[in-house]
């Protein structure tokens, strides 16, 4: 398999590439003050880590990943720096299907610390498409008085045990429990997610409850995005088996069960990509990241 | 089961003159209380069939829906500039309405069972 290492260091060889982008976006970052501007960290992430221009490893942001990170760094950054005259249209087309050599990891490679935090690929961000958190109110509620007196909310025992309540800016929709949970679903950044949730418990406290705002968490993110190039499902299942699940008679998309991070994937021919999962922004870059030299060699001729 | 049947047709216009009619009925001796009351339910009953058999006009309307609710299988939907287009394509407007809709006799039997 002496052609797949060319093929392997090719990839590594578009994170030179890719360094550009990657540091527009961490020069635009300060700007952006934590809004829903895609590449934005969330605000909590913000701190003075992002003055640096380099891509360094900020104790900060994504603590995740850095224990992964450091074991993988040596080999994948050593054989990234040679390769610098690679360009990135090049070895789109040189990706005819490698099936996993045993040199190569059957997984896409580790990404390093440098690559993790490239939030930009070709300029292909994620797009952020719905965030679902969990607010922990931490009172006994009555439904039926909630139902009745708010606006926008909708309440049938027989169907369902929650007040489905609707807001408009930010547009989501929280289901109210008894219990005093909730669950707020369909804003499209975190800051949005938790403005909305504490719309809704204070919605719920003007009510007459003594509703508190606790236990506020982000449980699921999905993004989504376009390579803008067909891809070959069946050869990715082929060489990707052990994460990926293609049974086009069921579903016209691949499933792509990442491990690092645990991220799911629905990956269409067209080049559509879903990413589910993330708990937070972070893990859909880089697991988009992580995907797109994969789906580069599985590039429809 | 006259209760299975909304009293809110009395708020009608029809429904006004009938509780004036049994009011006066029941001030000059006429009727017992209790008569005008079987009266009123046989109301609410017929008024109620009647919609749902006899009616069979339609009107679409369009607007933007401002509020909406859902508490005891009652609909309430309060609508900014709606534009109703009534059967002989003539169009009425208003600011703003505000529709109660509730389930029917047969239907509330229906989700009894």
């Amino acid at each position: 398999m002496s052609f797949a290492l060319p093929a392997r260091q090719i990839t590594f060889g578009r994170t030179n590439v890719q360094q550009q982008p990657y540091q527009y976006q961490q020069q635009q970052q300060p700007s952006h003050t934590g809004l829903a501007l895609p590449g934005g960290a969330t605000l909590q992430q913000q701190p003075a880590t992002n003055s640096l221009s380099l891509p360094g490893p900020s104790p900060l942001s994504n603590s995740y990943t850095q224990p992964q990170a450091k074991q993988q760094t040596p080999p994948t950054a050593a054989s990234q720096k040679p390769t610098n005259g690679t360009d990135s249209s090049a070895n789109a087309v040189a990706g005819p299907s490698t099936p996993p050599a045993p040199t190569i990891p059957a997984t896409p490679a580790p990404l390093t610390l440098e690559q993790q935090h490239i939030t930009a690929v070709e300029g292909i961000v994620p797009t952020l498409q719905n965030i679902v958190a969990t607010v922990n109110l931490d009172c006994r509620l009555d439904l039926k008085t909630i139902a009745l007196h708010a606006r926008n909310a909708e309440y049938n025992p027989k169907r369902f045990a929650a007040v489905i309540m609707r807001i408009r800016d930010p547009k989501t929709t929280a289901l109210i429990f008894a219990s005093g949970k909730m669950v707020v679903t369909g804003a499209k950044s975190e800051d949005d997610s938790r403005l909305a949730s504490r719309k809704y418990a204070r919605i719920v406290q003007k009510l007459g409850f003594d509703a508190k705002f606790s236990e506020f968490k982000i449980q699921n993110i999905v993004g989504s995005c376009d390579v803008k190039f067909p891809i070959r499902l069946e050869g990715l299942a082929y060489s990707h088996g052990q994460f990926s699940s293609y049974e086009p008679e069921l579903f016209p998309g691949l499933i792509y069960r990442m491990i690092k991070p645990k991220v799911v994937l629905l990956i269409f021919v067209s080049g559509k990509i879903v990413l589910t999962g993330a708990k937070v922004r972070e893990e859909i870059y880089t697991a988009f990241n992580t995907i797109y030299t994969v789906l580069c060699e599985f590039r429809k001729p | 089961m006259a209760s299975a049947y909304y009293e809110f047709y009395r708020g009608s216009s029809i429904g006004m003159a009938l509780t004036d009619s049994l009011d006066e009925l029941i001030t000059s001796g006429a009727i017992t209380p209790q008569l005008a009351m079987k009266v009123l339910q046989q109301f609410d009953k017929s008024l109620a069939d009647t919609m749902v058999k006899q009616v069979k006009t339609k009107t679409t309307l369009k607007g933007h829906l401002r509020t909406y609710r859902l508490c005891d299988d009652v609909w309430t939907f309060i609508i900014k500039n709606p534009v109703f287009k009534m059967e002989s394509n003539e169009m009425i407007s208003s600011p703003k309405i505000k529709i109660i809709a509730c389930k029917n006799g047969d239907a509330i039997e229906a989700g009894k069972k």
